[in-house]
């Protein structure tokens, strides 16, 4: 019985599938492929729903009264009333009026360094930091306004709702594009299950006749495809990983200082952050559970057809 | 034990392959299934194995009408029966061991439990010496031993063998049915389909034969 001495010694039983009749390394490929596709595009989702969310909440925090110059009206008078009701305004943390030059400073953008703007009236900002935005009681702020003449209140909604609408379209772009690959990876997962079944049908049919339960046999595939699934699913989910690390390492570094704050303000930082990593992550048992579950619910159909 | 009565068998729309089979098989017996190539000797074979359900008639095995059992009901019927092939279908990537063991790993049972039952019965096959070896490395008896083995390791009330000797020499074929007999002792219903005339002269079990689908002796 030298077998038997061998197998109580602690060696494995063979897997009754055995690994090589299964397509296991294009299958890890094509799944890393997928799970990188699928992770680069969720980041992508997280990153822009971040960024949304950071700059709208910052522009909603600030509103802006802006007080045009009018005939017989005093403009510094103007702005100190504008700030005093603005302070007392409920939900206003503080107001401040920006200085001539501050203003000056703001339309050089559009008119150049070399204007003399001291020979003309420019429109003057009032910077009004809001301390809760749901609390803030702008409409009293609005009719109080209307005792200042020349002045408006500007609470950027208008650029508010476009930014948002235009992270929704992105998000949910993203998301169908995940959707998409997602379905892609299951009829690639089924594609490759039928192949290994048909590969694999003599292993079937002996199973069948010895009285293995469609069931069991069934299990024994699927365990596969699960450590199939991981084995992609690891190696898309790291690459991706590493991907969003590396690209935030090169737009810190290939970028001057200037243009990288001033793509940190539109996109936000290429930072995941710790929960973006965890999504990513997620990404991985998600990828094998669909692979497990396909291949499962593929090789069961395939079994009741053929027994 | 066995019951068919006015079975008939096609595949899809063709022809009929058997035809108004009427017969009974008592438990413990023997016998040989027989007729020339084409007679209908697999596919009979197939509705003992519940494979394969008739187009017509009834079949009744274990007391039970084959025909009107589920899926599961089957499964659990079918593991009642033991099958040897021709080509012996044995897994090449098991060992002959492991190959014998299957039918009791694939009821869940673990090695600890069936470990000592596979070893002897692959000593009393006499392959107490081959058990590690995987069947590339068996000769065409040993394999048909390990074959009958596996068949008869989940002590099945039935054993079917279809041309269980079509692969080995004259003098191996008498041994291999020799071993049948010795199981068919034991306890075990064995139904032996085969054409070897020789074969057949050499053991006085009762025969069914088969010509174009048709019953035409059994006794």
């Amino acid at each position: 019985m030298p077998d038997a001495r061998i197998r109580s010694s602690g060696t494995r039983t063979a897997p009754i599938v055995p690994e090589r009749s299964v397509a296991g390394r294009t299958l890890v490929l094509l799944i890393a492929i997928m799970t990188f596709l699928s992770a680069v595009t969720l980041g992508g989702v997280v990153l822009v729903q971040k960024s949304a969310i950071a700059w709208s909440s910052d522009v909603g925090r600030e509103v802006t009264i802006q007080i045009r110059p009018m005939p017989g009206e005093v403009m510094d008078s103007n702005l100190r009333t504008a700030v005093a009701l603005a302070e007392a305004t409920p939900g206003v943390a503080t107001a401040r009026a920006l200085s001539l030059q501050e203003s000056q400073d703001l339309l050089k953008p559009w008119l150049g360094d070399g204007l003399d703007l001291s020979s003309i009236q420019i429109p003057r900002l009032v910077v009004v930091q809001l301390g809760d935005p749901t609390d803030a009681d702008i409409p009293k702020l609005v009719r109080d306004l209307q005792s200042v003449k020349g002045a408006t209140l500007d609470t950027h909604a208008a650029w508010r709702e476009q930014l948002n609408a235009m992270s929704g379209t992105i998000v949910f772009s993203g998301l169908l594009v995940l959707a998409l690959i997602v379905v892609a990876t299951v009829l690639a997962i089924v594609f490759a299950t039928r192949g290994t079944m048909a590969s694999n049908r003599e292993i079937v049919d002996v199973l069948h006749f010895i009285g293995a339960s469609n069931s069991f046999i069934a299990g024994e595939f699927q365990g596969r495809f699960l450590l199939i699934g991981f084995r992609g699913g690891i190696v898309g989910g790291l690459a991706a990983i590493i991907f969003f690390f590396l690209i935030g390492i090169t737009t810190g570094n290939m970028l001057s200082g200037g243009a990288s704050a001033q793509i940190g303000v539109l996109f936000g930082r290429f930072a995941l952050g710790f929960d973006g990593i965890l999504g990513l992550a997620a990404v991985i048992p998600v990828i094998a559970a669909v692979t497990a579950i396909t291949s499962r619910l593929t090789v069961r159909r395939f079994l009741s057809q053929t027994s | 034990m066995i019951e068919f009565t006015d079975v008939g068998l096609r595949y899809g729309q063709g022809p009929e392959i058997l035809k108004d089979l009427n017969f009974h098989i008592e438990p413990g017996s023997f016998h040989f299934l027989t007729g020339p190539s084409g007679s209908g000797k697999t596919s009979l074979l197939k509705l003992l194995l519940l494979s394969l359900k008739p187009t017509r008639g009834r079949v009744k095995m274990f007391g039970k009408d084959v025909t009107d059992l589920n899926q599961d009901s089957l499964l659990q019927m079918r593991r009642h029966i033991g099958i040897v092939f021709q080509e012996f279908r044995l897994l090449d990537h098991l060992t002959t061991f492991e190959n014998v063991a299957l039918p009791l790993r694939v009821l869940g049972q673990p090695e600890s439990a069936y470990r000592d039952n596979v070893v002897e019965l692959l000593e009393w096959v006499g392959l107490g010496e081959r058990m590690g070896a995987h069947p590339a490395l068996l000769s065409g008896g040993e394999k048909q031993r390990a074959a009958i083995a596996r068949a008869v390791i989940g002590r099945p009330d039935i054993l079917l063998a279809d041309e269980p000797t079509g692969n080995v020499d004259p003098e191996l074929s008498l041994r291999l049915v020799t071993l049948f007999a010795e199981l068919n002792r034991l306890g075990t219903t064995i139904i032996l389909a085969t054409h070897e005339l020789p074969l057949l002269d050499s053991f006085s079990f009762p025969r069914i034969l088969l010509r174009d689908g048709e019953l035409v002796f059994h006794a």
